[in-house]
């Protein structure tokens, strides 16, 4: 394995935070976010160089073994089994001590000793500080007791309280480690490395060095490192990091495969069809790494407050002691600060919102929903109102062809013609277009200079004349003249709730005008409504925002169960849109797919690109659902609200806990082991809590009942289509772009 | 003395017990290459560790008891002669579970896989998974370590002798307890380091059973103990008054 990407813990795989630090592991500098992470990677990686792996559980079983010898001779002093005759064992029993906690206090102390000095001399007060000037306190004060002043002694408190926060910290990194278990195949695509076959001989080389064209080998259970075609060998192959899907799929020569899927069980050579770090794999795993990396308002303010704690504390413990020494003995009054020191500790306060995160992260992403920040997954967690495009949205986004008027033209060239200028694009409508000029054998005409005209139809040039198609809006905008009679026809067309499009070209003899005009239908899809309902029942207002006319829209709206619709908006009228309903609404989510779409996208509060995205889209989507996956999106906002109330569950314990505990302490009602002891429980709690998100439920594709009655309600022509679609999405539930195979991030 | 003797041997039949888990443990260490002394010095610090556990659980406990019998006599200052019977009662609620967990345990001997993930399913993997890395570790520390994280190990012979130095409601007895019956399981412990893999299966078969009704007798005896004393302090009494 290569480095982890900056900024990530090695081992967790979480944001490195306040307590980041480097160290070097088998010879490799490695990033940790913690010390107990730091440990608990050499004892996972270790394998090589088994004494530098297994030296923290040595550490901590050593230092065990000498906390749990002073606990116990301690707790035969305090029950008072070296009274009366055995009296003269006592300084005997004192120096045992002594012997016991300087090893134990210089083998657990050594890494908060160590913290707390690098991060001194980044000029920073680091948590760690607390523990070290608590225990060291302990362990001086009662050192000089047993030599010089006599009276009680503190080495249980001193080797206890640094045992049980190595502890605690052990444990935290074992619960970061599992709770980004879902993320370590989505983030391991740069650290791959793959097997190039060059003649004879077969060489290990990380994947950013292999380019198109060269030969892999891939052995069974091992992971594919770059997209390519299998040259050689037959296998099974999981495709589950891509798709989301866990299932096996037969693979033969010939056939292609994808970076990231494990080849389960034939030995495969393949020759690469790109160089690596262009795979969809890739492409995922920077998307995800950067979700990680950023941290959401919640999170900063969080460690901002926790970073102003640590002096705060330290004056907290010297106003205890000055307060008690002038009542109390001053070994007691120690005590109390000590109590106080170690009870503030806010290691919880940190690990509040980033496990969380990637918990929430790395579940969604298994699904195939990327996310892009985890500020998108908390905005989304309290958006109220979520807008929705029509096509390819809500409908099927295959819309057919189902009628055509000319002006003076005849259908052949029109089709051709259109056919020609929609050949490049992505929309929804070229494909229907594409397919009718097929159906009739039609050859679409060689177009030059297409541009799109976001929100109003294309332009291009055949000829050296300007062609264009789009709406009545385009035609006017290109000063081209619309003939009564196609207004007219369209005007019926519009009622009746289909899309009309105009095309219009100019040409040596005349000036260009608009010549034709053919209407579309699109099929609702079959679980729009059950997931409307379904966000419905969160609490979601729903509503429809789209370029197309009104007629089309309220017939879908009406299908879908939307009440709310605003049609015929031009991109930037979406954004105005969305702006009405911030005021009433708060955060507000659009969902879409077109080119149309990305400025709505970006706007919103948080961009939601559904399945056959195109690349502008992606770029600005806050959150990328797959493929026929508008389904997931109930399921999703439940996820992104189950992590918020989970961060701020987590902020509230870990906060009022502290403060409660910290009252406690400076009334010196705490004594140090207890409140070490809690301390370090309160961090498991925080990761304990975070990981219940684990345990919530997966997605759950609407009914086929729910499905069915949607298909029933559509007047649509294909109740067969309908059904057949539902079944496939049943069997298969999580796809990632499988039929429009397309995936870019 | 007869209290620690019957503990001492209650840690010596449930060693048998300890072949499975771990006397695994204690094959795997295995040998050390520098020779024979340097493996017994090896076993003997991986028992030391965990003879260390069992008697800091045992003096926790037993501290853990006295701390409660000092609360308890703290409201008998206010004269209330209830005291006593509470802490007769605890003394015998502890045993009664003591002796449950041994029942529970000796049936386990018989084959009563069920019970198992009762018992052991409490962070047992998370340790187990642990150790497993300090096994190929070198020096003294490693084998040392290893001990006191098995001693951790959800055992439910250690459950319940925890209960009974719990009821000793001191802080040395306590520790006393828990050291009888870790010295107990020291022959086994150590016989196994060396020739664990020579007992032939068949013997060994032999030995849990043997072991297995041996703890069943003293979980009924435990048991017995926790409910009978009263009974038979009241048949006392009205044979007083008869």
């Amino acid at each position: 394995m290569t480095p982890a990407p900056d900024g990530l813990c090695r081992h967790c795989l979480l944001p490195l935070g306040r307590r980041g630090f480097v160290r070097t592991v088998n010879g490799e500098s490695c990033q940790f976010c913690c010390y107990g992470c730091c440990i608990a990677h050499q004892v996972k990686s270790g394998s090589g160089d088994a004494s530098e792996a297994a030296w923290f559980l040595v550490r901590l079983g050593a230092g065990g073994f000498l906390s749990m010898n002073i606990m116990l001779f301690s707790l035969l002093v305090y029950s008072g089994a070296f009274t009366g005759a055995d009296r003269q064992v006592l300084p005997t029993i004192q120096l045992l001590l002594w012997g016991l906690a300087t090893p134990a206090v210089l083998i657990l102390g050594e890494p908060f000793l160590r913290e707390t000095w690098s991060q001194a001399l980044r000029g920073r007060l680091s948590s760690s500080a607390l523990i070290v000037l608590g225990s060291l306190a302990a362990y001086l004060y009662s050192t000089l007791a047993v030599f010089r002043l006599g009276g009680h002694l503190y080495f249980d408190t001193a080797a206890m309280v640094l045992m049980l926060f190595t502890l605690g910290r052990y444990l935290e990194a074992a619960g970061r480690a599992r709770a980004s278990r879902d993320l370590a195949p989505l983030l391991a695509a740069e650290s791959e490395s793959a097997t190039v076959v060059e003649g004879v001989e077969e060489h290990r080389r990380p994947v950013r060095e292999v380019r198109a064209g060269m030969l892999i080998r891939v052995r069974p259970g091992e992971r594919i490192p770059v997209d390519g075609l299998i040259v050689e060998g037959c296998s099974h192959t999981d495709d589950s990091v891509i798709s989301g899907e866990s299932r096996q799929i037969a693979k033969t020569i010939g056939g292609s495969v994808l970076a990231g899927s494990i080849n389960l069980d034939g030995p495969l050579l393949i020759r690469s069809s790109g160089s690596g770090d262009e795979s969809r794999w890739a492409q995922i795993c920077r998307s995800v790494r950067d979700a990680l990396r950023q941290s959401s308002r919640t999170q900063r303010i969080a460690d901002r407050v926790a970073g102003a704690f640590v002096p705060l504390v330290l004056a907290l413990a010297g106003l205890t002691l000055a307060y008690w020494a002038q009542r109390l003995p001053l070994d007691q009054a120690m005590l109390a600060a000590l109590s106080v020191l170690v009870v503030a500790c806010p290691c919880a306060v940190g690990l509040a919102a980033p496990m969380a995160h990637s918990l929430g992260i790395g579940q969604l992403a298994r699904h195939g929903c990327l996310v892009r920040s985890p500020g998108a997954l908390e905005a989304l967690a309290v958006t109220r109102l979520i807008a929705f495009d029509k096509t390819g949205t809500l409908t099927l986004g295959r819309p057919h062809l189902v009628d055509l008027a000319g002006d003076g033209v005849g259908e052949d060239e029109m089709l051709a013609r259109l056919a020609g200028l929609e050949r490049y694009s992505e929309h929804g409508l070229a494909r229907a277009i594409a397919l009718a000029a097929r159906a009739r054998g039609l050859e679409p005409i060689a177009t030059e200079e297409v541009r799109v005209v976001p929100g109003r139809g294309l332009r291009g040039v055949v000829d050296g004349e300007l062609v264009a198609a789009g709406t009545a809006a385009l035609m006017h905008e290109l000063g081209w003249q619309l003939p009564p009679a196609l207004v007219e026809r369209a005007d019926v067309m519009a009622a009746s709730g289909h899309s009309v499009v105009f095309i219009g070209w100019s040409d040596k003899a005349c000036a260009g005008r608009a010549r034709a005009l053919l209407s579309f239908d699109d099929t609702p899809l079959p679980e729009a409504r059950a997931t409307i309902d379904a966000l419905r029942a969160l609490g979601v207002r729903v509503m429809l925002l789209t370029g197309d006319h009104g007629g089309a829209a309220a017939r879908l709206a009406a299908t879908v169960g939307v009440e709310d619709w605003q049609a015929g908006l031009a991109p930037d009228a979406k954004r105005i849109a969305l702006d009405q309903c911030r005021p009433r609404h708060g955060a507000v989510a659009m969902v879409g797919d077109g080119l149309n779409d990305g400025p709505g996208l970006a706007w919103a509060d948080v961009g939601i690109a559904v399945g056959s995205a195109t690349d502008l889209a992606r770029e600005t989507a806050d959150l990328v659902l797959p493929a026929d996956g508008l389904w997931l999106l109930p399921w999703v906002v439940g996820r992104a609200r189950a992590v918020r109330s989970t961060i701020l569950a987590n902020l509230a314990w870990a906060f009022g806990y502290n403060l409660i505990a910290l009252t406690c302490a400076m009334l010196g009602l705490l004594q140090p082991i207890l409140a070490a002891a809690v301390m370090a429980g309160s961090s498991v709690l925080v990761v304990l809590n975070s990981l219940r998100l684990e345990r919530l439920p997966g997605p759950v594709y609407p009914s086929a009942l729910q499905v069915a009655a949607a298909a029933r309600a559509t007047s649509e022509p294909q109740p067969r289509e309908h059904a057949e679609r539902a079944r496939q999405r049943v069997e298969t539930p999580r796809t990632w772009g499988e039929s429009s195979g397309e995936l870019r991030l | 003395m007869g209290y620690y003797a019957l503990l001492f041997i209650a840690g010596l039949a449930g060693s048998f017990h300890c072949i499975g888990m771990c006397g695994g443990f204690a094959c795997a260490l295995g040998g050390d290459p520098r020779g024979r002394s340097a493996t017994a010095v090896r076993h003997a610090l991986y028992n030391t560790g965990r003879l260390t556990t069992y008697c800091f659980l045992g003096g926790l406990a037993g501290g853990l008891g006295a701390a409660i019998y000092t609360c308890l006599g703290m409201r008998s200052q206010l004269g209330a002669p209830i005291v006593s019977e509470s802490l007769v009662a605890l003394q015998r609620g502890l045993a009664v579970i003591a002796g449950l967990l041994m029942i529970i345990m000796a049936l386990q001997f018989f084959g009563l896989r069920g019970l198992r993930r009762v018992t052991t399913g409490f962070g047992g993997s998370t340790l187990a998974t642990a150790l497993r890395s300090l096994l190929g570790t070198r020096g003294h520390a490693a084998p040392l370590a290893f001990g006191v994280v098995n001693g951790f190990l959800p055992c439910p012979l250690v459950y319940a002798m925890v209960a009974q130095a719990a009821s000793t409601f001191d802080v040395l007895s306590g520790c006393l307890t828990m050291a009888a019956f870790g010295l107990g399981t020291f022959p086994t412990m150590l016989l196994m380091g060396g020739l664990g893999r020579l007992l032939a299966p068949g013997w060994r078969q032999h030995g849990v059973r043997l072991a297995g009704s041996f703890i069943l007798a003293l979980g009924l005896v435990t048991l017995g103990r926790g409910i009978v004393p009263m009974t038979a302090h009241g048949l006392h009494h009205v044979w007083h008054f008869a």
